[in-house]
């Protein structure tokens, strides 16, 4: 087993200062960095001595032999133990734990984010079909903390196998119901959650506490319960490699990967890089960013994806649209140069709000505003191309006038859906609305 | 875009288009209409087809029928109803004038507001009965005044007008009859003046010496002088009728005084003749060819030295018409200033240019359009500056103006600057006075100033206000910062500017939607024809119209994607019609020859 660097920051908030130093021997769940300000414990994630402490990241050299027993962590209140666990917000967000579901929701709503929304990705899908009933004690656990007297399972429809699953394990909980989402992106987004479980559309800068809801990923709520019941800090992530790997494109789950494994170490144990590729995206196809394989993962980690080569446009004119719902302006300029073309417009989709952060918020996610304005931009600017990484909706608007003002449409997810044969973000062809009869 | 419930109410009837896909069963909101203000470039290029769309007011709240895709123009067949809509109470907004007619005045009681929702903008005004506390509702007809109060008079200026037919040279400066002999010998006078200017030559142009070169303008003057003690904006006036001082002037290397757009040239091939800055056909010009050190034209002391050496000429002038006996008037005019207490009260603003070099303007000499007492607005830090409209009408305003001379007032222009005259006549108005600001050159400077108006327009209270600019470009930072200022505050305003195709407004704000182009050059372009697309009477009757109807609360229509120049012949026609006084457009350079100059601008 290589070297595992964990990083210091792995949630919103502050880095957390590191309690080692080099030389020190730890164990599985050993606290070897605490927070400074808003943020969550850091664990070992393996039996090892602590090789170097740096800046950002605490790097183990791991023991040859790696027991299943870990260091619990002390007994206290539920919140207390979901706090000392260092739980934070696993479907990539990384809000700490303890601090979102230590609101008192006032008989209001558990949503459970198992929308699982970027195309790829299975390990949180995966969960419910195998552990359904640790998923559904920790909604339950979470329902006690913070006062919510329902709870609801955000899924899509096309999870038939997960649906029937989730369906049978909740036949005599009647407080927790499972709404059924469209396969359309972004249906994970938080605030599309609260909307279509609940039908209240939040402000970009609103929390789902404004509308008496907390939104949370599947996988969280499965390490609530290990904290619970088995005071296991958290150091281990599920996620999914997928993408041009030996043995095929279909989507390898990894569950409890050590966090701090490296990226080249899952893709190897997923098969090995098959050839040449284009580049390696820690995170979803919308979401996600270049990588390198040296990167660790961490807490936050969903997806390890390996694209097939750029296609080379030879220093064409790009215009760049740019939304809250895929990547930043840096992401999609980034994509433009692998593509070698030149930027030669920007235009920022009229939904994406600038948060205080600099992050971009969208609106109405999942609901088009319009975009033959910004074709329009494009076309004055003469650029040849334009890549979007906008949502389902947002694409199938674009489509309706870019080409026809001969502009050539790329999404930022085509490298990753022509790898794993997913259909390209282009026209929408399903409905946005789902029968919720199963 | 998607737009907002507001958005949809202004454009309620315009054409209703999906600006994305939309899935059958939904009941169509403003969040699902693309905007139409981006139609016409849809159209053009092909994009959309609005054959058969229905408007906005039709099917918001209806029901769509059918899964359609964005840019679907919304027609009967994809919607379940069209909406009805509850009154018909459109009017087409280019009548703007046909709504002109009586503005009524604000009861004096108080006003009873009912307005009536439905999307639509009836709104009532009833007088109510004070005292009582109980409003009744009393039945007048619209526009009927509730209580005519008697202006007031507050001022009044005569001019008293001296015919000249006949310009001579002379041992001395005098006027016999009419023949105004001038002193030989009095350039070298005027050159030992100022130290900036290197030489002047006095010409007497004749009508039948139209066709001369001449330097560019820098200015054309109204010889006048005050009666007595009488100051500028009362009293009597003296004036010389069929004559009028013309400044021209280059460098000492022959660089024109401002050289990006000037009027150099054959006289008859760039002067717009009869504007109201411009000479009259048949005038007789005593031309000054100044020429200053050279470099200083474009620096502030250069132009002003021009100015000031022509000026000793014009004050002889003037001492010499002090003198003639009155039985040689040939025409008496009197100008009043009446505040009409019950009527909308309106200002003025006039930006003038106060950039530096020649972009300057003297304020209130002693002398009409003289240079002794004024101060420049540049050294006054360009601040808003109260005047009476018959100081405007007086000579109150030297101009130092040259650069864009199309459309630049001459000092000429005040002295018969049409849209104070209009107001200054208008009973239904009362024009409370005109406020100068300068057009400082620094952007900082500009909303420095600019805020000063909104501060003096605030106090004022008035009902309305104009803002009128020369030229284009710099100047209409300012001119958008008026706009802003005075609009922000709740005041209608109305501008009136060159801008045309050449002139087109480089900044804007919400606030600048009722505009008046100056322009009369056919390609929409300064074209270097002395004064042609200054404020002349068809503009002023156009933006007293269009005040008008903006504080009755009436919407302007919005102007059309590119200038089209049927617009304002349409308006002109309306308003024409409304008052049953034919109005005859002024010319433009098309009516004079052809200059060289010019024929290369339009091929």
């Amino acid at each position: 087993m290589k070297n595992v660097q964990i990083l210091l920051r792995q949630h919103v908030g502050a880095p957390c200062q590191a309690i080692v130093k080099s030389g020190d021997k730890v164990k599985k769940g050993t606290l070897i960095a605490t927070p400074t300000g808003l943020g969550a414990n850091i664990f070992s994630s393996v039996y090892g001595e602590v090789e170097d402490v740096l800046e950002d990241r605490i790097v183990i050299k791991p023991d040859e032999v790696q027991s299943e027993e870990f260091e619990k962590i002390e007994e206290g209140s539920k919140l207390e133990m979901i706090k000392a666990a260092g739980i934070v917000g696993m479907g990539g967000a990384g809000f700490p734990t303890g601090v979102k579901i230590g609101t008192d929701l006032q008989g209001g709503y558990i949503l459970i984010n198992a929308a699982e929304c970027e195309p790829g990705l299975r390990h949180n899908i995966q969960q419910i079909e195998e552990e359904c009933d640790k998923v559904v004690r920790g909604v339950k656990y979470t329902m006690e903390i913070s006062n919510a007297a329902k709870a609801i399972f955000a899924i899509k429809k096309k999870n038939e196998k997960a649906v029937k699953i989730l369906k049978e394990t909740l036949k005599d909980e009647e407080a927790i119901s499972i709404h059924l989402l469209p396969d359309i992106y972004p249906m994970g987004e938080e605030r599309a959650v609260v909307r279509e479980c609940l039908g209240i559309e939040l402000k970009p800068e609103e929390l789902p506490s404004v509308a008496k809801s907390i939104v949370i990923n599947v996988e969280t709520l499965a390490r609530i319960t290990e904290a619970i019941e088995e005071r296991k800090p958290c150091f281990s992530k599920n996620l999914t490699v997928i993408g041009k790997l030996n043995g095929g494109n279909t989507p390898h789950v990894f569950k409890d990967v050590p966090v701090g494994t490296s990226v080249e170490e899952l893709i190897e144990r997923a098969g090995g890089i098959d050839g040449e590729y284009g580049e390696i995206i820690m995170g979803g196809p919308f979401t996600g960013k270049a990588t390198t394989l040296e990167a660790p993962i961490t807490k936050t980690t969903g997806g390890i994806i390996v694209t097939i080569e750029f296609p080379d446009l030879h220093g064409a004119t790009m215009g760049v649209l740019v939304c809250a719902c895929g990547g930043d302006e840096a992401r999609m300029r980034d994509l433009a140069e692998k593509m070698n073309t030149k930027v030669v417009s920007i235009a920022r989709c009229k939904q994406a709000q600038e948060m205080k952060s600099g992050a971009l918020k969208c609106e109405r996610p999942g609901n088009c505003p319009g975009q033959v304005k910004n074709s329009m931009q494009f076309k004055k600017d003469k650029c040849e191309y334009i890549i979007i990484g906008n949502c389902s909706d947002c694409s199938n608007t674009v489509m309706g006038s870019a080409p026809k003002m001969n502009l050539k449409v790329l999404h930022q997810t085509d490298h990753v859906m022509r790898t794993i044969g997913h259909p390209l973000y282009r026209y929408l062809t399903v409905s946005k609305q789902v029968e919720q009869d199963i | 875009m998607s737009i907002t419930a507001e958005t949809a109410k202004e454009h309620a009837k315009d054409p209703a288009v999906l600006c994305c896909r939309a899935e059958e069963g939904i009941i169509i909101g403003p969040e699902n209409l693309e905007d139409p203000a981006i139609f016409d470039d849809l159209v053009d290029s092909g994009l959309l087809n609005l054959d058969g769309v229905l408007t906005i007011e039709e099917i918001l709240g209806a029901k769509l029928t059918k899964t359609c895709d964005s840019l679907t123009p919304i027609t009967r067949d994809v919607i379940d109803a069209i909406q009805t809509v509850a009154e018909e109470m459109n009017e087409a907004p280019a009548e703007v004038a046909a709504k002109v007619a009586p503005v009524a005045a604000k009861a004096n009681g108080g006003v009873l507001k009912i307005h009536i929702g439905e999307g639509k903008d009836i709104q009532i005004e009833l007088p109510m009965n004070v005292g009582t506390g109980t409003a009744k509702a009393v039945e007048i007809p619209a526009g009927a005044e509730v209580k005519e109060q008697e202006p007031k008079l507050i001022r009044s200026l005569t001019r008293k007008h001296f015919k000249i037919t006949e310009v001579k040279r002379g041992p001395e400066t005098k006027i016999e009859g009419t023949t105004l002999y001038i002193r030989e010998g009095i350039e070298e006078e005027a050159v030992a003046s100022q130290e900036l200017v290197n030489s002047l030559k006095i010409d007497v142009i004749t009508p039948a010496e139209y066709h001369t070169y001449s330097e560019t303008i820098m200015d054309v003057q109204p010889i006048a002088t005050k009666d007595g003690d009488d100051e500028i904006g009362s009293g009597a006036t003296r004036v010389l009728d069929g004559v009028v001082m013309m400044v021209t002037g280059t460098d000492a290397n022959g660089v024109q005084i401002g050289e990006f757009g000037s009027s150099e040239g054959y006289l008859d091939e760039n002067i717009m003749w009869g504007r109201p800055g411009a000479p009259e056909e048949g005038e007789i010009f005593i031309k000054t060819e100044v020429v200053i050190k050279e470099g200083t034209n474009m620096e502030r002391p250069g132009p002003l030295a021009a100015h000031t050496a022509t000026d000793m000429i014009t004050q002889e002038i003037r001492t010499a018409l002090k003198k003639l006996d009155e039985s040689l008037v040939v025409e008496t005019e009197e100008f009043n200033q009446y505040r009409r207490p019950g009527k909308k009260k309106v200002v003025i603003v006039k930006e003038i240019m106060g950039q530096g070099a020649m972009h300057d303007n003297l304020i209130l000499p002693v002398e009409p359009v003289g240079v002794l007492g004024a101060k420049p607005n540049v050294d006054l830090g360009n601040v808003p500056v109260m005047v009476s409209p018959l100081e405007v009408l007086d000579g109150c305003i030297h101009a130092l103006t040259c650069i864009g001379p199309a459309s630049k007032e001459m000092s000429r222009h005040y002295w018969r600057e049409p849209l104070v005259l209009e107001a200054l006549h208008d009973e239904e108005i009362d024009l409370c006075g005109v406020i100068f600001v300068g057009s400082p050159q620094i952007n900082a400077e500009k909303f420095y100033v600019s805020k000063r108006v909104g501060m003096m327009v605030e106090a004022l209270d008035v009902d309305g206000a104009f803002i009128t600019t020369e030229g284009f470009g710099n100047n209409h930072i300012d001119f958008a910062s008026h706009h802003e200022q005075i609009g922000m505050r709740g005041v209608p305003v109305v501008g009136l500017s060159f801008c045309a195709v050449q002139g087109a407004l480089v900044v804007g704000n919400k606030y600048m939607t009722n505009m008046i182009d100056n322009n009369k050059s056919e390609a929409g372009i300064e074209n270097e024809v002395l004064a042609c697309n200054t404020l002349c009477h068809e503009d002023a009757i156009r933006a007293l119209a269009m005040l008008k109807t903006a504080m009755a609360g009436e919407e302007v229509k919005k102007p059309e994607k590119k200038w089209n120049p049927n617009v304002k012949a349409t308006n002109v026609e309306l308003i024409s019609n409304v008052t049953g006084k034919p109005i005859e457009l002024v010319k433009n350079e098309q009516s004079l020859p052809m200059s060289e100059k010019r024929r290369k601008k339009y091929n």
